[in-house]
């Protein structure tokens, strides 16, 4: 009896040092086998495949779902171009913003296309491409909490509540421009939208345009404590390390379309006009 | 109906009804319902048909999602309560480690762990990804009704093993009760009519054990309707994942939680009636 069970407890035991083994031995393997591969270029890849996997989550206005179910957005014809002057077909992959990173590394798709601001932070994990836009960070505040102010540092002390979206640059420039500002984070933008409507926070900080279209929504409830944004931000593609084919074709990719002057026409059509909102909602 | 329970009927209708007057006025929001039909059912203007919404299209993806990751658990759930009742200790420690380790780590964090380490080896070893590129159209469009649009296949699968790993523990447990709960005699009985310890199981314990768990395996069930909401975390788009980005879009929180709440609720209701139904099926027999 006593030796069945000894024998059973060394069998499981061998069983999890195995299995350890194995997943040790792994890595080496992969590396091994995947040695040749990091030589080729992912362009090759997708070259190969036919299709572009682009990464990306719901931001307004720039990627969304219209009321057919399809993606529109600044992002989405961005994307759409890349990949017909690329030759393949584009496949999005809606992913959460929090965990966007993680899935480009971890081979979900080819590339982030999301309004993805450059950080030395991110970069630190990610390629990013020269910037193909720039993103500008804007304060809307809640005319009962927080009234008649008129800069966004005047929100910087500790009676002030400020909401958030997670692993944004939002996050980050309310953590460095509001040091003494209670911050709450959020996973989905239409959650900081709700709590400065319910007057659970005074402000919100988040891209353009979300706080001036916010403020036009509501104009009796929030309004723009300052016209101007207070960040400019450098908007680009992200791509896994170490493929420097990849990224001398974006790279090049962003000169010549910025040079036709597509990038900046659509840009104005989906950030400065409003006759896309009908397609939504 | 006792003139208490209609106290108590109105006291809850009264309660509900302050809620939802609060809802409507006391809340700075500008509530729109016109805009929330078009997410359940849409008319398409080029082909001249009506088409599912994207939240229509959600819980389609959440009801395959439960259904293949309810009838895998069920299968893995079955093996692991078997090595839990095993004579053989190895075989048992091997069920216990499982349940043990499952059970005592919160699911958001498995899901997220299986999704980014291991998921991606088994989608990789099992060579998913290659092989939906190969797939002709209309196999394509075939499987979809399976399994969602194959273009997603890879990440549908991981979640689908993900849900069905978590809940396998749970449902071995429920299983383990249930053979367990039948009486020893049953075993002497058949083991005294010449049956071999699998074929007493299958033939004697398990039709017993099966009425007995029965309720409780269909609580399971419905948890795993309600568990799959977890997924939305790794992108899956099924129903909470869909109305996040709609929310996301449209700002209409309100609406859009309200109507994804009664449609997991009908959902989970028309499950329960199911089993009540085949519950008093069995007792007949």
């Amino acid at each position: 009896m006593k030796k069945s069970r000894i024998l059973s407890l060394m069998a499981l035991l061998m069983l999890i040092v195995s299995a350890f083994g194995c997943s040790q031995q792994s890595p080496q393997q992969q590396e091994n086998a995947k040695a040749p591969e990091t030589t080729a270029s992912q362009l090759d890849t997708i070259l190969k495949r036919g299709v572009l996997k682009v990464g990306f989550d719901t931001f307004k206005p720039w990627a969304m779902k219209d009321k057919n179910g399809k993606y529109i957005g600044f992002e989405i014809e961005v994307a759409e171009k890349l990949a017909e002057d690329m030759g393949v077909k584009v496949e999005f992959v809606p992913t959460k913003w929090s965990g966007i990173i993680p899935a480009l590394l971890t081979g979900k798709f080819d590339i982030i296309i999301g309004g993805m601001s450059v950080t030395p932070q991110r970069n630190l994990k990610v390629n990013f491409s020269i910037p193909y836009e720039y993103s500008g960070m804007s304060v809307v505040a809640s005319r009962k909490l927080a009234p008649g102010r008129s800069l966004a540092s005047e929100f910087n002390n500790p009676g002030t509540t400020v909401a958030v979206r997670l692993g944004t640059t939002a996050a980050e420039a309310a953590k460095n421009y509001l040091p003494q500002a209670k911050i709450l984070f959020f996973d989905e933008e239409s959650q900081t939208v709700q709590e400065l409507l319910n007057e659970r926070v005074h402000a919100v900080i988040a891209s353009n345009p979300l706080p001036s279209t916010l403020a036009a929504e509501y104009p009796k409830q929030l309004y723009l404590p300052s016209k101007k944004d207070f960040t400019k931000e450098p908007i680009a593609f992200a791509v896994r390390k170490g493929d420097p084919d990849f990224l001398n074709w974006l790279n090049n990719w962003v000169r010549v379309t910025m040079s036709k002057g597509w990038l900046q026409n659509h840009y104005e059509y989906w950030f400065f006009s409003n006759d896309w909102e009908t397609l939504i909602q | 109906m006792t003139p208490l329970d209609a106290a108590v009927l109105a006291a809850l209708a009264g309660v509900l009804g302050f809620v939802f007057y609060k809802a409507a006025t006391g809340l700075n929001y500008h509530w729109n319902w016109d805009i929330i039909p078009q997410f359940l059912l849409r008319y398409d203007e080029q082909t001249r048909s009506w088409r599912p919404g994207p939240l229509t299209l959600g819980l389609f993806a959440t009801i395959r999602l439960s259904l293949w990751s309810g009838i895998l658990a069920m299968i893995l759930g079955l093996i692991i309560s078997l090595f839990r009742v095993s004579p053989s200790l190895f075989k048992r420690q091997i069920g216990t480690t499982y349940v043990g380790l499952i059970r005592n780590t919160p699911p958001l964090v498995l899901i997220f762990i299986f999704y980014f380490f291991i998921g991606d080896q088994i989608i990789s070893l099992l060579g998913v990804d290659t092989f939906v590129y190969t797939l002709s159209d209309g196999t394509k469009d075939f499987l979809s009704w399976f399994f969602g649009p194959m273009n997603r296949f890879p990440q549908f699968i991981s979640a689908l093993i993900t849900l069905a790993l978590f809940e396998a523990a749970y449902i071995a447990e429920i299983l383990r009760a249930g053979i367990e709960s039948v009486e020893k005699g049953q075993w002497e009985a058949s083991a005294s009519m010449g049956m071999s310890r699998s074929q007493s199981m299958l033939h004697v314990i398990l039709p017993q054990a099966l009425q007995r768990m029965l309720p409780a395996l269909a609580g399971q069930f419905i948890s795993i309707v309600k568990d799959s909401a977890i997924v939305s975390v790794i992108s899956i788009e099924e129903l909470t994942f869909q109305a996040q980005q709609l929310m996301t879009t449209t700002y209409r929180s309100f609406e859009i939680w309200t109507l994804v709440l009664i449609i997991y609720f009908v959902l989970t209701f028309l499950c329960s009636l199911a089993v009540r139904k085949l519950e008093l099926t069995l007792k007949r027999d």
